[in-house]
């Protein structure tokens, strides 16, 4: 058990330099500009870092003050990530307006869906409540990073290498939390231990991701497309669908010519 | 290890496979900077030589051949036909996947999208996508007998007409917009 906690200290020390680490690159490679959001998170993250250290050194760990204190850090560290997923999101589609204004829509509708779903398999008690709220939250993140990537793979729109790899990061630790937070909720006594060990494994792999990504000074405004005219959406996509749909149509009589006999 | 854990870890799994697969996918081609090319796709089509298959899926072709052939030949030919139809088949997903990248593109450098536009294509694509690969699971198998495949000479017949009337209109519309795209004046956003 000792040696345990040891291991877990040693990947405290060596996650917090890290994060420390990823702070001062975003700074000497003035990513910063680019990634405001991502830089808050970072930033807020080492010093909930400082935070957790000194609560634990002066208070009892496990003690009612240090879970409040460590929760209301980790819900500032969870609102600014979601910031920062969203920024990803408006970094990628944003230069294209008319997606941007169709996708910031399902993305907000979809993430709310799940972290209502996700809230709904809460236990009743105040402990629970707080591991289903913080499973919500990541499943939602997580959710709408994916959407992103199905947006972008449907729509054609390049990804941004960076952001490839700092979404990457964010959607294995918002995976991971997810299952982590639900494992607690169901050993909640005996397995905080464990539970404070993946999480900091996952956190580990998601900042090597980061710092892979941030390793060069990112652009700070991506080339805008060149937009069609507004009413040529208008008049085409009809068209268009009315195409596909007859295409379709085509399809299912051939279908159907197939399975009459058959 | 809870029903709900369970049910987290396979949310999760699904999003993990979800997320591999379009990642695995952001090497196609993007979405071109320019709008001058996006349009020039839009008049061709696979069904320009639909009088061709309907002419070798035509019923009365196969009941003259049946009275003047041997049975052999005649399973030769009928191979053959299931290959026209197959191709057709190809051709027509050729067509739709054009269309789509086509009504994507238009859509990623549109100022202005409709949400029903959007959903009705996922819409379309999906329930496309589905009959496709059915139906060429049942050709390949060879579960479909000839005069099924002469049945299906009826439907392109009918269908036919109605098809190249659209495409006709679709083309003369696109070549009207590529017109307009290319002018000097048209609005544009410049890179930053």
């Amino acid at each position: 058990m000792s040696q345990a906690l040891t291991f877990e200290r040693v990947l405290w020390g060596v996650t917090f330099s890290l994060n420390a680490g990823l702070v001062v690159l975003l700074v000497s490679r003035k990513n910063h500009r680019v990634f405001p959001f991502f830089s808050l998170y970072a930033l807020v993250n080492l010093l909930q870092g400082i935070v957790l250290f000194e609560i634990y050194r002066i208070l009892v760990f496990g003690s009612q003050a240090s879970i409040l204190v460590a929760w209301g850090t980790q819900f500032v560290v969870t609102m600014t990530r979601a910031l920062a997923v969203a920024e990803l999101c408006h970094r990628t589609l944003a230069k294209y307006q008319g997606v941007w204004k169709f996708a910031r829509l399902l993305l907000l509708v979809a993430a709310g869906i799940v972290a209502a779903a996700a809230w709904a398999f809460s236990r009743g008690n105040w402990r629970s409540a707080i591991l289903s709220f913080d499973r919500g939250l990541e499943l939602a993140m997580a959710s709408a990073i994916v959407l992103l990537f199905v947006f972008a793979r449907y729509y054609d729109v390049r990804l941004e290498s960076a952001v490839r790899t700092l979404a990457t990061g964010f959607f294995l630790y918002s995976g991971f939390r997810v299952l982590n937070n639900t494992l607690a909720e169901g050993l909640l006594t005996n397995s905080t231990g464990l539970w404070n060990l993946l999480g900091t494994l996952t956190f580990l792999a998601s900042l090597l991701l980061w710092i892979w990504a941030l390793r060069l000074t990112q652009q700070q405004t991506a080339a805008e497309p060149e937009l069609l005219p507004e009413d040529h959406y208008r008049s085409l996509s009809p068209a268009i669908n009315a195409r596909l749909r007859s295409l379709n149509e085509q399809l299912s009589h051939f279908w159907y010519a197939e399975g009459k006999k058959t | 290890m809870s029903f709900t854990f369970y049910t987290f870890l396979i949310i999760v799994a699904l999003l993990l496979t979800v997320f591999v697969w379009s990642l695995r996918s952001t090497n196609r081609q993007t979405v071109p900077f320019s709008s001058s090319g996006v349009l020039h796709d839009f008049q061709a089509s696979h069904v320009m030589h639909l009088p061709q298959i309907r002419r070798a899926l035509a019923p009365t072709d196969y009941e003259f051949v049946s009275k003047k052939i041997s049975p052999k030949a005649l399973r030769q030919m009928r191979r053959e036909r299931r290959q026209v139809a197959l191709t057709y088949l190809s051709a027509l997903r050729a067509e739709f996947d054009r269309l789509m990248r086509t009504a994507r593109v238009m859509a990623a450098l549109s100022p202005e999208v409709t949400t029903g536009q959007e959903m009705q294509r996922i819409f379309l694509t999906v329930s496309f996508l589905w009959r496709y690969r059915a139906t060429r699971l049942i050709l390949r198998a060879g579960f479909a007998p000839l005069p099924q495949l002469s049945d299906l000479s009826n439907v392109l017949s009918s269908f036919s007409v109605r098809l190249e009337e659209a495409m006709r209109e679709m083309g003369e519309r696109a070549a009207v917009v590529a017109d307009v795209v290319s002018s000097p004046d048209r609005r544009r956003i410049h890179p930053v």
